[in-house]
């Protein structure tokens, strides 16, 4: 790799590969080489526009490029199956999976056996951890600026399907909210707090079938911190996806979500800083900055040969 | 440059619900204009004030605001700058759809079924043979005829800009040739192209290298006090900007979505050069009014 630039591929170009494909071609250590995509209808369009990128519609087709690493950005369903096919068919031993690694946890545990053996950088798609409201709560839940962490309350909404029924043709993914947006806050909660047991859960669906659309559940820590979880696709005026918590410690309170972070001391004093307050710079920006600097930790864990964080062991249980 | 030719725009962001700030705050203050007509009348608020333009994303929302403002006849005192596409309908769109390819048979089918005729078959030849710039004509004839329809025929639209995921995308993958094909297709059409960045200088630096013509384009880009959302920093921006051969920039997140004043806002823009103009956003009739006629005071 000395000298010369990273060779990432893309598998998956939905959304989520548009976006780490774009970040990762303006990084100057990577160069975009490949893409895998099973759509031929966006195949046959992604070869009209990319002159010099290999378009496949399978990973197999990936084997003889000598690719440094590989991003996954498949539906979560296909997680598995398409790390797996990285791994056993020798395409890169460096893999990025976006969130959650895998459907369940017996998955998780064999994509994290595979990575052990083929020995190189593995990480997922957890963006939040990068954001600058996140870091900077985590840096005062470590620096015990509200003491000892009490009990928390987090939520995961979104207006994706709200205002959709039962007469709708629209039906939500079978992936269901927690898998899909929920596990952005469980992943945050084991960042700041540690494994937690769930006590109790209550799932709701939009269609009175098995579609898994709202989901509230409670949480003990192993240091005995109560937690509670919201988790909804269906809420009005969540035009974007938003996650925050309310952390209360024995000497004071802090609520932080995407944009703002506020911290309140049982003395009387208050802070609050927005993302401006933060330092929120990147080289460049598409989607969020947190992107840039997700795809710019892995890249730089692959040239210095070390595992970032969020790898796969660190969020197996997340599945 | 002469202060007449600045342009003040009202931004749409409020009438979509989107504060950068704090999207929590803006719900628990409940400050976005719901109504299509409490919207054009800020719009036009604005317009008694000092604003003589209006952007805006081509949304359900905005077109009905559009049609309020022809029937009104306060269009005819704006120039138009429309920001295509959508893309956050069209994100929506694709996680209810499940993937891309089923957002574009939704697409598809709207463009069919809207009756533009051009529209159509540039759309179908583009599916037909996979051709990026003919799906992309279509789409945008498509995107000109919905914004002419709102607003009323003889209506000009000033400038179409692209919205700032698609440009930035555009740039990641270095779709040079792509750049160019619109800007030859807009110029063709009468209508200034326009882009929507957030990487202002990676975007300058680009077109110079590919040798895309700056005085053909406009840019609408974050400016602001605090350097907020101006990447990779206010610095680079600046320097950027100071290297323009003509005035073709609009600031926008100017108040850094709340953050400043508007005061120090806009003393800070009056400062740069080759500032075209600025696009604010407004929620109250209260701020329409002293928005605008500060603006006015400060920078026309």
């Amino acid at each position: 790799m000395e000298g010369e630039k990273l060779k990432v591929a893309i598998v998956g170009f939905g959304k989520m590969g548009i976006l780490h494909a774009g970040i990762l071609n303006v990084l100057p250590e990577v160069k975009l080489v490949a893409i895998c995509e099973k759509s031929g209808l966006i195949r046959r369009f992604l070869k009209k526009l990319f002159k010099n990128v290999l378009v496949v519609d399978d990973v197999g087709e990936l084997s003889d490029f000598g690719l440094d690493a590989v991003h996954v950005t498949t539906p979560i369903s296909s997680h598995f199956a398409v790390a797996k096919s990285v791994y056993d068919l020798r395409v890169a031993s460096n893999v990025f999976v976006e969130k959650p690694l895998a459907s369940n946890y017996d998955e998780a545990r064999e994509l994290c056996d595979l990575a052990l053996r083929f020995g190189g950088v593995n990480m997922v798609g957890y963006m939040r951890r990068f954001s600058v409201t996140f870091r900077k709560a985590r840096d005062l839940l470590n620096q015990k600026v509200i003491g000892e962490p009490v009990s928390f309350s987090a939520y995961a909404f979104s207006s994706d399907f709200f205002g959709i029924d039962e007469n709708s043709k629209i039906r939500t993914p079978k992936v269901g909210v927690l898998r899909d947006l929920g596990c952005h806050a469980i992943d945050l909660a084991l960042w700041f707090f540690g494994d937690f047991k769930v006590n109790d859960a209550k799932i709701d669906s939009l269609f009175g079938g098995d579609s898994e659309d709202s989901v509230f559940f409670e949480v003990e820590t192993q240091s005995g911190v109560s937690g509670k979880f919201n988790v909804s696709w269906c809420v009005d005026k969540y035009r974007m996806p938003e996650v925050g918590f309310t952390v209360e410690g024995s000497k004071g309170v802090i609520r932080v979500n995407d944009d703002e972070l506020e911290l309140s001391l049982n003395c009387g004093e208050r802070f609050r800083w927005f993302r401006h307050d933060l330092r929120d710079d990147v080289g460049f920006w598409l989607g969020a900055p947190e992107y840039y600097r997700e795809d710019e930790c892995f890249v730089k864990s692959l040239i210095d040969r070390k595992n970032p964080e969020p790898n796969f062991s660190v969020v197996r249980k997340l599945t | 440059m002469t202060g007449w030719e600045r342009a003040l725009l009202v931004g749409d962001n409020p009438f979509h619900g989107i504060s950068h700030l704090s999207q929590e705050r803006s719900r628990i203050r409940g400050d976005t204009p719901t109504s299509p007509e409490y919207a054009a009348k800020l719009v036009s608020i604005a317009a008694e004030n000092g604003a003589n333009g209006f952007m805006f994303s081509v949304s359900g929302i905005t077109l009905s605001i559009l049609k309020i403002l022809n029937e009104s006849g306060v269009i005819k005192h704006l120039d138009l700058y429309g920001i295509v596409p959508y893309a956050y309908e069209y994100v929506r769109l694709a996680s209810q759809r499940g993937s891309l390819p089923g957002l574009a048979k939704t697409f598809a089918k709207e463009i069919l079924f809207s009756g533009n005729l051009r529209a159509a078959f540039l759309g179908l030849n583009g599916v037909v043979w996979a051709e990026p710039l003919s799906l992309m004509k279509a789409y945008l004839d498509y995107e000109i005829s919905r914004i002419k329809s709102a607003a009323g025929r003889n209506t000009h639209l000033s400038c179409a800009l692209l919205h700032q995921l698609v440009t930035d995308a555009c740039l990641g993958f270095n779709l040079d040739w792509l750049f160019k094909a619109y800007v030859d297709f807009m110029l063709d059409k009468g209508i200034k192209p326009g882009f929507n960045t957030g990487n202002f200088a990676f975007l300058i630096n680009k077109f110079r290298e590919w040798r895309i013509n700056l005085k053909d384009v406009i840019i609408a880009a974050p400016f602001n006090k605090v350097g907020f959302q101006m990447v990779p920093s206010r610095e680079d921006c600046e320097t950027a900007l100071m290297c323009l051969p003509k005035p073709n920039v609009l600031a926008i997140s100017v108040l850094a979505a709340g953050y400043l004043k508007p005061e120090e806002a806009i003393d800070y823009i009056a400062g740069l050069p080759n500032i075209k103009g600025i696009a604010v956003g407004v929620s109250k009739e209260k701020h329409a009014y002293e928005t605008f006629k500060l603006l006015r005071e400060k920078l026309l």
